[in-house]
């Protein structure tokens, strides 16, 4: 089967399928072949599901020979994060803590993907426990599919990769902080933070419950909008879920762009930590909007540098927190970085903490209130570039060391987690040496459908998803 | 005002204090850590905090 199929769309895989054009079995089968040709050098994934996913497809399969009706993904093999509970399978969570820890019940994010008619294919690959800065992943270095010898993002890195490199026709990371628009960025992929709400997170390993949200890496803004439409939605098992049924995004995705109001956002845009890559397509991927016919202004939001230490010191406390009695009695379990940064949480006065939440709250408002004469704000995803594998693997030498890798780059994607706002990242151009660069586009809280669109304009405008990493 | 940075004598007694025993190998790494998150914790304080509450968004917007 040629890489063209397996890079096709997961949209236009479904469509095949549907029009019996194309065998859920063989489909499968063909992402099984790559798995089996690049992860060993990728590690996208912790666990393939090979014979579970195959009945599946077998299931779907026959489903489709006898006339049934289909769901929208009906045959199409999605990878999830790690993170993510499917029944009878581990959830590791990226730990050893976790290694025998098989979910007994599917997440209702699984149970909706498989109602659409999705076939399960495996377990993702991310930094532990969702956190960021592992040093030495248990379950396999996960890898750039663009240059292996770097950094594909975290923490739904193995999403990011599988995503990018077509080894699942589509894939569900989890955001906390960035950790599905990272690997977006970082990839060439896109990834979509859903608002905070619109998705239930049960089953899912907790970090921090006010900003935890599941959302799906994909080739495409329509996948990205497909997955969206399919796992969204009010579930009594989710405390923190808006109650009422969430938007279509699937009909107003080639609505365009024309009269959308666009605010470039200039401290992450033009700041002093931005690489001048990420800065020019970013400026360029804003000029192609004006042209699509947005109005796009620069706007000023000076405490967004802020946002990263204001999310760390919530989500590490928080972590820290959750993983006091395991860093007591389990502590040599984990990887030095994340053991580390936890224990360093754990030491932070509670009055930091209360500081951080009130700083959240100030920039939230300052972020909504742009939000009033805007419908959308885009920056870069992230300051630049992916970062050389090696260079996050090092321990910490400095205080200044530990400040240059933690803070700066949280920044670029936090403060739309702190305002509980929507975020997407998707491909706007490459560097010099090929690596993916991201275009970060954000809106109101609950308004996904005006992010997809704008994403997918922007998309449809450009060249970038079409470009594939080398195999 | 800036506070001084904790010492890896300092970071070891807070952490006793939890229950925490950080190895020697950890103790300096966790020191960097936690000094340099106090660091770029501080400037926070220069906001008018008490402009709000120290409440994360409600999942319903009002």
């Amino acid at each position: 089967m040629s890489a063209a199929l397996a890079f096709a769309s997961a949209a236009a895989l479904a469509a095949r399928i549907r029009s019996k054009e194309l065998s859920p079995v063989a489909l499968l089968e063909a992402y099984l072949a790559r798995i089996d040709r690049l992860d060993g050098t990728l590690r996208a994934y912790i666990t393939v599901c090979r014979e579970a996913a195959l009945a599946e497809a077998r299931r779907a399969e026959q489903a489709v020979a006898r006339g049934d009706r289909l769901g929208p993904l009906h045959g199409i093999p999605i990878a999830v994060k790690d993170q993510l509970d499917v029944a009878g399978v581990r959830t590791t969570a990226g730990s050893r803590l976790f290694a025998d820890r098989v979910a007994t019940t599917d997440a209702p994010v699984i149970q909706r993907l498989r109602a659409a008619g999705a076939v399960i294919l495996g377990k993702l690959n991310l930094t532990e426990f969702a956190l960021g800065g592992t040093q030495q992943f248990p379950y396999g270095q996960p890898r750039n599919p663009w240059n292996p010898d770097h950094d594909p993002g975290g923490s739904s890195s193995g999403s990011g990769i599988a995503a990018a490199a077509a080894l699942a026709a589509a894939t569900l990371g989890e955001d906390t902080g960035g950790s599905v628009r990272s690997p977006a960025s970082n990839c060439g992929a896109v990834g979509h933070r859903p608002t905070w709400g619109l998705v239930p997170r049960t089953g899912c390993v907790p970090l921090c419950a006010s900003m935890d949200a599941i959302g799906p890496l994909t080739r495409t803004v329509e996948d990205a909008a497909l997955l969206l439409a399919a796992i969204a939605g009010p579930d009594a098992t989710d405390p923190q879920m808006r109650r009422r049924a969430p938007d279509d995004v699937m009909a107003p995705l080639r609505d365009g762009v024309r009269g959308l109001r666009i605010g470039l956002v200039r401290e992450l845009t033009h700041g002093p930590d931005t690489d001048p890559a990420a800065r020019d397509a970013v400026v360029a991927a804003a000029e192609v909007l004006r042209t699509l016919g947005a109005r796009v202004d620069e706007v000023s939001l000076p405490l967004v540098p802020y946002a990263g230490a204001a999310f760390m010191a919530l989500a590490d406390s928080e972590g820290a927190g959750m993983h006091l009695q395991w860093l007591r009695e389990r502590g040599a379990e984990y990887d030095a970085g994340t053991r580390r940064r936890l224990l360093a949480a754990a030491l932070l006065p509670a009055g930091a903490y209360h500081q951080a939440t009130r700083a959240r709250a100030l920039i939230a408002r300052q972020v909504q209130a742009a939000m009033t004469h805007l419908d959308l704000l885009v920056t870069p995803t992230q300051p630049g570039p992916a970062p050389q594998i090696a260079s996050g693997q090092t321990p910490v030498r400095s205080k200044a060391d530990a400040g240059g890798r933690f803070f700066t780059r949280r920044s670029y994607t936090t403060p739309f987690n702190l305002a509980a706002m929507p975020a997407i990242s998707l491909p706007c151009g490459f560097t010099a040496s090929g690596l993916p660069l991201g275009l970060q586009i954000a809106g109101r809280r609950y308004d996904d459908a005006t992010v997809l669109r704008a994403a997918w304009a922007y998309e449809q405008a450009t060249p970038w998803h079409d470009r594939r990493p080398p195999e | 005002m800036a506070l001084p940075d904790l010492t890896p004598a300092d970071v070891r007694a807070l952490a006793a204090a939890l229950g925490l025993a950080p190895t020697d190998d950890d103790l300096l790494e966790v020191t960097h850590r936690l000094n340099a998150m106090r660091d770029a914790l501080a400037p926070l304080g220069a906001l008018p905090l008490d402009e709000v509450e120290p409440a994360p968004p409600a999942p319903e917007p009002s």
